[in-house]
């Protein structure tokens, strides 16, 4: 059988793509444009959906807006707060699961448990962990002799409660790939590492971190982009507002803020192209580098 | 041999530590959902009510009509869950069994269209659907999701690794594309279409923003936008808070441990974020 | 297609209906003709009747007990009907309830009524979204007589005209009230502050390190009452004429400060992760708690069994001041003509002076008739629960909010930076200058 590509089988493929398409074209890629050019709307009647002038001043609006910068400097913290511990701890916690030990599969599970929960839901269980006087969090600490953190009302305190809240939900999903990286190493490296006399410390940081690093990428990457898209914990944790004074404010929650709040789709739209853009560029950097790897 | 056993211990205290503190929240949500008003706000903490406070979860469920938000979101799951897999068992074959004009270029931007964060989708989206009128109905819930470029690039995998001579046999036999596909493919890539459906209802059932921006009338809401609302009516009155995240979280939680192989594994394989 | 259908089935439903009402209304209007013609014959007069089952909904914000008794009121109020329905719907708080008023008008699928503040309603009626209830109010057969029109206390009718227009009525109106534990103040000999001078001293001496109680509880959203301190330090918030803002003034600053004093000396904090201070308070964490009026039921709720509390007006700066805040009902323009009566029947209802009266009591909230503080019942009330009498107290001292355009962004930045300040992320002069350059953008970006 010869296949090549035929007008028959074109129009074939298009009936099987036709319902897919529909939605995807819809809803995915026509407001992709749409988005863009929303965001050059500089006087848009909401209501009447009548655009009276375009222009370039929503981008130059949220490059002098404090509250802007605001946001990308939380969404920064936030990023730089939960990626590094959520990467140490999960890479910690695979590597022990995938020692000889038994269990191992109720580990996982357990592990994995916060990840297919309620971000919600959860955000509004921690919530009462987080409480000064009456949390759990801080009754463990005063065991410590740590006295009472005003984790939700303290404008300091804000983000690293929103940091723990992360690192916590995520943890499971990152494991999950560390483990699945580290059955893919040759157990013949470490046979013969053993047999070099070399300790468990000097095998993991001369073995497995060097194999692991295209996992290591790939978990950093994903992380990072969906670290900039946090929203549903900052809601639900306090309670609709973005943090004692804005503290928590993140960069989607200045998008919803401005979209459904203040009603300002030009703006809007040009912050949330701007988050766009900061994805876009991880991501290539993360194809650049999956492809480097490929060619090794 | 000491060195061993010592390390051993080691690794499980490790474990049991980590993994007492993942779950010790739902065990303290599960514990204040029980407990009477008095014993919830005092210190030192109380793990084991006095008296087991079933009526919490009544009180709760009637207080806001959390029937109706499970109905909600049952009928948002399920319908989204299947429409999906209609739409993607379609598109995978097409993508992989069928050589189109255009089907490498079409491919790839859908898969570049990935890239595009679901926030920038929100404005224009939620504009498409008021000029639709569809707004704060199920429709709105329903049909913006009943396609995933991620489900169908996954299952074109799976189905690029079926072998092709199976479908050289079936035409052979006279069995037609679509025949072939229900009737062979769609059996073979049951696994693949298990983690598909999975991962959306567990995503779909979780979903908050799409939720909390389409809808506006209360018999509309699904279970998570009614628990947010929920809780500016609840205030700090954290045992119904709890029964009612209780009500939330634990289906999904019981749906995982039955089917969790399904889950982990598509998870390992293919790196998705649910 | 399918639109087009809905669309075809509607005019034609509509051009059926419209003949069905006029042929009944004939006989009704001839009989009124009469009475119109003699008073001026300006009165357009409501021709709508209603004899099928009409149902409304009304969007409103009122959680917990305020939901309650808002349902009470609305199942008398349908018990009565023949034909209307009244159907509650409640949207979270006010923030949730604005939102989805505005991305339902956006998507044409607006209810009949919805609360709304005033600087909403600039909002709305710029936008032609609202019903001017005028001709309802003056319509010989629905409307109010002028007694009636005039018994509405005078602010709050201000407060609902634009133009000359009534675009809504006032509902749930409150004020600002102080409330103290009052075994607290006996112990420390005590009595209710009425000055800045007092307040602050009873602050200090209720805070009691060992037992965790801090003197003085305010609320997360003391930002949005900062109107209220800046004009008790004597000083002017906001021009209304020119939408200049004014409280980056010595008189701003004094009042800031004065707050931002309390909160660093310790004798002060914000409701923080308590959402409301009437929790705290009433567990006993607080001494003081300067809220609503309509925080009452929440406050007693949280109180029973722990506290014994009283409440009294606000302290006095160099004048005496307090904010109504508080909603009023609105109609939307998008409703059919039997809805809008209908809605009007609703808001009749709800303004009477029994209602008023019976919704003051459950509560807190001020009634907005001034016949009903004369009312027997309600006097006996307040006598018996002298709380809800103190929110009248302040009547003389009472403004209504500004409500410019462009309110809601201006409040949330006053809010933010206010709570920036007493939450020690910014200097007093720094947070001023911030909030009134805040406020003036957003305010001058709306125009």
């Amino acid at each position: 059988m010869n296949d090549t590509p035929t007008i028959g089988k074109t129009l074939k493929a298009l009936l099987y793509l036709a319902p897919a398409l529909l939605i995807i074209g819809t809803f995915n890629i026509y407001p992709i444009i749409k988005s863009f050019l929303m965001s050059f709307y500089t006087d848009y009647d909401y209501f009447k959906d009548i655009v009276n002038e375009r222009g370039l001043s929503n981008y130059s609006y949220i490059f002098q807006d404090p509250e802007f910068w605001l946001s990308m400097k939380n969404t920064m913290i936030f990023v730089i707060g939960v990626v590094p511990i959520s990467i140490i701890l999960s890479l910690g916690i695979a590597v022990l699961l995938n020692q000889k030990i038994k269990f191992r599969g109720f580990f996982r599970t357990v592990y994995f448990i916060p990840f297919v929960t309620s971000v919600v839901a959860v955000s509004i269980v921690w919530r009462w962990i987080f409480h000064t006087q009456y949390g759990l969090l801080n009754h463990f600490l005063g065991f410590f002799g740590v006295s009472p953190i005003k984790w939700l009302s303290d404008p300091q305190m804000a983000m690293p409660a929103l940091i723990i809240l992360a690192v916590w939900k995520g943890l499971g999903y990152n494991i999950i790939i560390f483990l699945a990286g580290l059955q893919n190493i040759n157990q013949q490296y470490y046979l013969a590492a053993k047999i070099d006399g070399a300790s468990s410390w000097q095998r993991f940081k001369n073995i497995t971190v060097p194999l692991l690093s295209s996992t290591t990428f790939f978990i950093s990457i994903i992380s990072i982009i969906n670290s900039f898209k946090v929203f549903d914990e900052v809601f639900a944790l306090f309670g609709g507002q973005p943090g004692p004074a804005n503290s928590a404010q993140t960069v989607v929650y200045y998008i919803f803020n401005k979209f459904y709040g203040e009603w300002d789709f030009g703006v809007a739209s040009a912050a949330a192209y701007a988050l766009f853009i900061v994805i876009f560029i991880l991501t290539l950097v993360q194809l650049y580098v999956g492809k480097r790897k490929v060619n090794y | 041999m000491q060195r061993e056993a010592l390390s051993k211990g080691f690794v499980y205290t490790l474990l049991i530590i980590g993994g007492l503190l993942m779950i010790l929240p739902f065990v303290w949500m599960i514990s204040t959902s029980l407990k009477a008003p008095n014993e919830v706000m005092i210190m030192p903490p109380k793990w084991i009510p006095d008296i087991f406070h079933w009526d919490n979860y009544v009180t709760a469920w009637t207080m806001a009509p959390f029937a109706r938000y499970t109905l909600n979101s049952l009928v948002v799951v399920i319908a989204s869950t299947i429409g999906e897999l209609i739409t993607t068992i379609l598109a995978a074959y097409a993508f992989s069994r069928i050589n189109f004009y255009g089907r490498d270029i079409a491919f790839a931007v859908l898969l570049g269209t990935m890239m595009v964060p679901g926030e920038v989708l929100l404005i224009p989206n939620f504009v498409t659907l008021a000029n639709l009128g569809w707004i704060d109905q199920y429709e709105a819930l329903i049909i913006p999701w009943l396609a995933s470029i991620f489900s169908i690039f996954l299952l074109r995998q799976f189905f690029l690794s079926i072998p092709k001579e199976l479908s050289f046999a079936a035409k052979i036999d006279g069995c037609s594309d679509f025949r072939f596909l229900w009737s062979i493919m769609v059996p073979l890539a049951k696994p693949a279409l298990i983690t598909i459906a999975l991962l959306k209802a567990i995503g779909s059932w979780n979903a908050f923003l799409w939720p909390l921006i389409v809808t506006s009338s209360e018999n509309m809401r699904t279970l998570p936008v009614g628990l947010t609302s929920f809780s500016t009516d609840a205030g700090t009155m954290y045992e119904l808070l709890m029964a009612a995240s209780t009500m939330i979280i634990l289906p999904m939680i019981i749906l995982y441990i039955i089917l969790q192989k399904y889950i982990i594994e598509g998870v390992a394989r293919a790196g998705i974020k649910g | 297609m399918k639109r087009f259908l809905l669309l075809a089935i509607t005019a034609i439903l509509t051009f059926a209906l419209a003949a069905c009402s006029n042929g009944s209304t004939a006989k009704t209007n001839s009989s009124n003709s009469e009475k119109s013609d003699s008073k001026n014959g300006q009165t357009s007069g409501i021709t709508t009747t209603i004899d099928k089952p009409v149902t409304i909904e009304f969007w409103h914000a009122m959680t917990g007990h305020l939901g309650e008794t808002l349902q009470k009121m609305t199942d008398e109020f349908n018990n009565s009907q023949e034909n209307i329905t009244v159907k509650l719907v409640s949207q979270g708080n006010y923030g949730d309830l604005s939102k989805k008023v505005m991305a339902s008008a956006k998507a044409r699928t607006l209810p009949v009524m919805s609360q709304a503040y005033e600087d909403w309603m600039t909002q709305y009626i710029q936008n032609d979204l609202i019903t001017d209830l005028t001709p309802y109010v003056q319509d010989e057969k629905y409307g109010w007589t002028d007694e009636e029109y005039n018994d509405i206390v005078k602010v709050f009718r201000d407060a609902n005209t634009w133009d000359g227009k009534l675009y809504g009525v006032p509902f749930n109106k409150s004020t600002e009230i102080l409330y103290y534990n009052t075994d607290m103040f006996k112990e420390n000999n005590l009595e209710a502050p009425t000055t800045w001078e007092e307040l602050r001293n009873a602050a200090q001496k209720l805070t009691n390190k060992d037992k965790k109680v801090v003197g003085l509880g305010l609320e997360n959203s003391i930002g949005t009452s900062f109107p209220t301190w800046v004009r008790q330090a004597g000083g002017t918030f906001l021009d209304e004429g020119s939408n200049k803002i004014m409280f980056d003034s010595p008189e701003g600053k004094e009042a800031l400060e004065f707050l931002n004093g309390m909160m660093v000396d310790g004798i002060a904090r914000l409701a923080g992760e308590d959402e409301y201070m009437s929790n705290p308070f009433g567990r006993g964490d607080t001494g003081i708690y300067i809220g609503s009026s309509a925080g009452i039921p929440f406050v007693s709720q949280a109180a029973e069994g722990n506290i014994n509390w009283s409440a009294a007006p606000l302290p006095k700066g160099k004048v005496g001041a307090t904010s109504f805040q508080g909603t009023n009902i609105t109609v939307f323009s998008s409703a059919t003509d039997e809805e809008k009566l209908a809605a009007w029947e609703y808001l009749k209802f709800m303004t009477s002076k029994e209602q008023t009266v019976f919704w003051a009591k459950e509560t807190g909230y001020i009634p907005v008739r001034t016949s009903a503080l004369e009312d027997p019942t309600w006097k006996q009330y307040i006598e018996e629960n002298p709380v809800y009498g103190v929110g009248q107290l302040q009547f003389e001292s009472g403004f209504y909010d500004p409500r410019p355009v462009g309110a809601f962004d201006m409040k949330n930045v006053v809010s933010k930076e206010v709570q920036s300040v007493l939450l020690g992320q910014k200097k007093v002069d720094q947070g001023l200058a911030d909030a009134a350059k805040g406020a003036q953008d957003a305010l001058d970006k709306a125009k």
